[in-house]
Parts: structure tokens; sequence; C-alpha cells
């Protein structure tokens, strides 16, 4: 029991993280309807990111995530001119195809200047003793910075005069073009806040798990089902899926090995997208 | 002087050509209508003007200057704003972030406070709904502040298409009646309206268009006059 409880408190500060990344997704959707397939690269990024920083210049991971924000910001708008600006008015098939292909080249370098092996980065803070629960600090640290991220970006989109432009853009490009508000720059900016999230999200995982240049495929399909759940192009429901995936993968493994957790994830994404193609809590039309 | 000038401009979509050589000329502080049947050309006309279609040949020029490849945003940067057909709100956010949306331009910032107090007096109904969801308001509340959304941009020169398609008549009584305050208030106006009546009785001057051409031209109270036109457009 207490086992259960432990996994599932791990499995819901988790969820927060997940959150942030389906996030990114769900942003980048709802402005310019493309579906991002360099996401995971761009967590993996995040993670080298803190890691290298860390070992090789003894940089605090928690300041390595906010360079990791930088760089996912930057990356995700160059990649936006290079390849995603130019087809964005195409078919689907064609911004999926242009992501895809961004993905395959920075797992590509990835791979060759840090191979697969799994990497870590060598860090502990110790942990928390409730009764009969333990938890990692880096775990509570990393689901405060999400929740912090999160209400950041809440203030930003409603709050500031940029953000109120990119759920304009969202909601209706063309208006947002008669209205004066320079339409391409906002969607440009919005992939780099989405490629942002991304690096967050993976430089905060690679403060307490393990990982490889490949990890962000995991959590680029987890970010899928999470953004189903929630609604494509919702931000909330984006980080109420990823609590609920987290809390699913609290609980799987207290009743069945851990390799089944990805199944019964799709099966549920499957569902979903049968009974609730919008989503459990609504989507952008 | 004319504030802004389209000099025999072709448009279209596609393949298919919409505008055959069109001219018109804005005098400014007029209140000008362009008047048409359905396919004359007349929303093509408005949307090749703001550069929301390039134009395939002609010259399109706002204060002398050609702003004929100009993206949108640019043009209502310097005060050329159109107040689209279907109003094509912000239906997600409230009404008044769909006013802050209109006041993006440098210029409108600045008198924020006090277009939007303005604008709150010439429909005092969208103060009352002021936080209330764009896309949760009937049709006539919706072309309210689709209007009141191109004032906060300090427009220049408004155009609007189709002010009262699908609204009731007290409605367009109502909204006709603001047409002439902001003449008031030197703003030149362009209409594109389908109740040529009401259109040539606010307006100063008018144009017809068919066909993609300017088939008419003169004072409204010329084309009110005019037999072609009341057999055509008024019914009479």
């Amino acid at each position: 029991m207490d086992l259960l409880l432990a996994s599932l408190v791990d499995g819901f500060l988790l969820g927060f993280i997940y959150g942030i990344a389906a996030m990114g997704l769900t942003l980048i959707w709802g402005v310019m309807n493309v579906i991002n397939l360099s996401h995971g690269p761009i967590i993996a990024l995040g993670m080298f990111t803190t890691y290298l920083l860390f070992m090789s210049l003894g940089i605090p991971p928690y300041i390595g995530v906010l360079l990791a924000a930088v760089i996912g910001l930057i990356l995700g708008v160059i990649i936006y001119l290079i390849a995603v600006q130019r087809v964005i008015d195409a078919p689907h098939l064609s911004s999926l195809l242009a992501t895809f292909a961004v993905n395959m080249i920075i797992i590509g370098i990835g791979t060759a200047i840090f191979t697969t092996s799994p990497r870590n980065v060598d860090f502990r803070l110790g942990a928390l003793t409730l009764g009969s629960i333990t938890l990692q600090y880096t775990r509570i640290i990393a689901a405060l910075i999400a929740i912090l991220v999160t209400g950041g970006l809440y203030y930003f989109l409603y709050r500031t005069r940029l953000g109120k432009y990119i759920r304009a853009v969202a909601n209706n490009r063309s208006a947002a073009e008669l209205v004066g508000i320079p339409s391409n720059r906002v969607v440009a900016i919005s992939f780099g806040l989405g490629t942002m999230l991304a690096a967050i999200a993976g430089a905060l995982i690679a403060t307490f798990l393990p990982f490889t240049i490949l990890a962000g495929g995991t959590y680029e399909t987890k970010s899928f089902v999470i953004s189903v759940l929630g609604g494509l192009g919702n931000p909330v429901g984006a980080l109420i899926g990823g609590l609920i995936l987290g809390l699913l993968e609290g609980i799987i493994p207290a009743f069945t090995q851990t390799t089944w957790v990805p199944v019964i994830e799709f099966v549920l994404f499957v569902i979903i997208l049968l009974v609730r193609p919008n989503g459990l809590f609504g989507a952008k039309e | 002087m004319n504030i802004l000038e389209i000099h025999d401009v072709s448009a279209g979509y596609g393949e298919v050509q919409i505008l055959w050589g069109t001219s018109i000329e804005l005098r400014d502080g007029m209140l000008t209508s362009l008047v048409g049947s359905n396919g004359a050309g007349k929303t093509t006309t408005l949307r090749t003007i703001m550069g929301l279609i390039k134009p395939w040949q002609g010259k399109i020029t706002f204060e002398g200057n050609d702003i004929s490849h100009l993206p949108a945003h640019e043009k209502a940067e310097r005060g050329l704003v159109l107040v689209p057909e279907g109003r094509q709100l912000f239906t997600d956010m409230t009404v008044e972030e769909n006013l802050e949306m209109g006041a993006s331009p440098q210029r409108a910032r600045v008198n924020y406070a006090k277009n939007l107090e303005r604008v709150y007096e010439l429909f005092p109904r969208l103060k009352e709904r002021r936080t209330q969801k764009a896309g949760t308001m009937s049709g006539g509340e919706q072309q309210m502040l689709a209007v009141a959304r191109g004032i906060m941009a300090e427009p220049k020169v408004l155009m609007i298409d189709e002010l009262s398609l699908g609204l009731a008549p007290v409605l367009v009584l109502g909204l006709f009646g603001t047409l002439r305050e902001l003449k008031k208030l030197g703003i030149t106006i362009l209409l594109v309206e389908q109740n040529v009546q009401m259109a040539l009785a606010v307006s100063d001057y008018g144009y017809v268009l068919a066909e993609g051409k300017v088939a008419l031209e003169g004072s409204s109270r010329e084309l009110m006059k005019n037999e072609d036109v009341r057999a055509a457009y008024l019914g009479l």
C-alpha cells in the first residue's frame, strides 16, 4: 500500500512535467495546426543541455534548465523559419514530413556526437520522508518548476500583449493580420515557445531520470497521448492530461509489469480518439 | 485630396480573375459606397486594397505612398482598416480583448483608454458584455463588435464589408447612424453594402461595380436619380 502511494505521488509529480511537454505540442497545434514531430529530439536536447553544462562546467542543473529554455526557444524559431514556415498552409502531411525531417536530422547529429549510450546527471539532493513514503527532492523541485512554468505561460498568454497576440492568431489568423498583428512573427515565436516548453521538460526530467539522445521519442509519444486526452490546442487540458498520465504510470506498475504501461496508455489513446475525438476537455475547433 | 487611390487594379483567386481594371478614389473625410450585384467584385476589391489578396496588376496608393504590395498588418499599422465580411472576430476571446486586439497599431495603443471609452459610448451594449466571449454573442452584437474593433485601430480609412447583412432592421438603422458619427470624427469610410438604398442615403459618393469594373460613379444623389441604378438596385 505504501509502495502504491509512493508510486502514485511520484507519478503525479512527473505528470506536471509531462504536462508542460504536452503544452508545447498543443500550443504549436493550436496556433498553426502543425503537429511538431521534432518535439522529442528537442526534449532530448533539453536533457543534454542540463547534462553537458553540469558535467563539463559544473553549472547547477536548475540553471541548466534556464539555458535549455533559451536554447529551445531559439532553436524552435530557427526550425520554424527554415522548415515549417513554407509548408504551414500546405496539407498536414507536408508539415508532418518537414518536422519529421528535422527530427531525423537532430537525432542523427545527436547520435553521432553523443552516441546512444545512457547518460545520467550525477546530482542528488536527498529525499523527503513523509510517514512511510519517500520522495526525491529532485522530483519535487522539478514538479514545482513545472507548475511555475505553467503559471508563467498562463500569465503570458492572458496578461501580456504578445501572449494575447498569440491567442488572437490561434483563434483567427487573417483577422489578426487585419487588426495589425504581424502574424508571421507571432507564429514563429509560438513555435519557439512550444519547443521551449519541450526543452524545459527534457531538462527537468534529466535531473532525476537517466536518458539517451533517443529518449525524447518516448516523451513525445506521451505528449501526443496527453494532448489528445486533454484536447489538442487546449493547454489546461494538457496539464490535466499530463497529471492523469502520470498517475496512471504510478498505478499501473503496482498491478502489472512496467512494460504494460505504454500498451495501456495507447489503448487509452485509441479509445479517446474513438469516443471523444475532441479530448476529454474539449479542443479548439 | 484623395487619401486612397486604386488605379486599374486586377486581381483574383488562383486562376479566376475577379477584378478587371478597377479604379476607385476616396476623398479625404468622405463616406463612399461601393455597390453592385453579387459576384461583382466588391469584397475582392476590399480584400485587395487591404492586402489579403495580392493585386495582379495596377497600383494602390494610400496618402500618396504606393502600398500595393504591403502585407495587411502593415496597412493596418498605417491606418487602413477593414471590417471584414462575416465579422472575423476573435471568438474565443472576450469582447474587451477583441477591442484591445483592434488597438494593435502603434498609433492606436497610445489612445487606447480614450478610444475604448468612445467605443463604449457608441455601443453601450458592448460595455455590458465586455467580459463575455465574442463568439457567444448574438449576430447584431457581433457586428457591433466588428465595427468597434475597427474603430479601436484609429483608422484613417475604415472599410466596411456588408454592414447590414443578416441584421434586424432596427440594428441596421443604429449602425448606419454610427457611420454618420464616425464621419463626423473625420474618418474616411468605404462602405460595401447590399442594401443600396441605405448605402447611397448615408454616403457622399458612390461607385457601381459590375463584372469587376466600375460601371458607374457619381455623387450619391446623382446615382439615386440614375435610371439604371434605380432599375437594377433600388427596384424602382
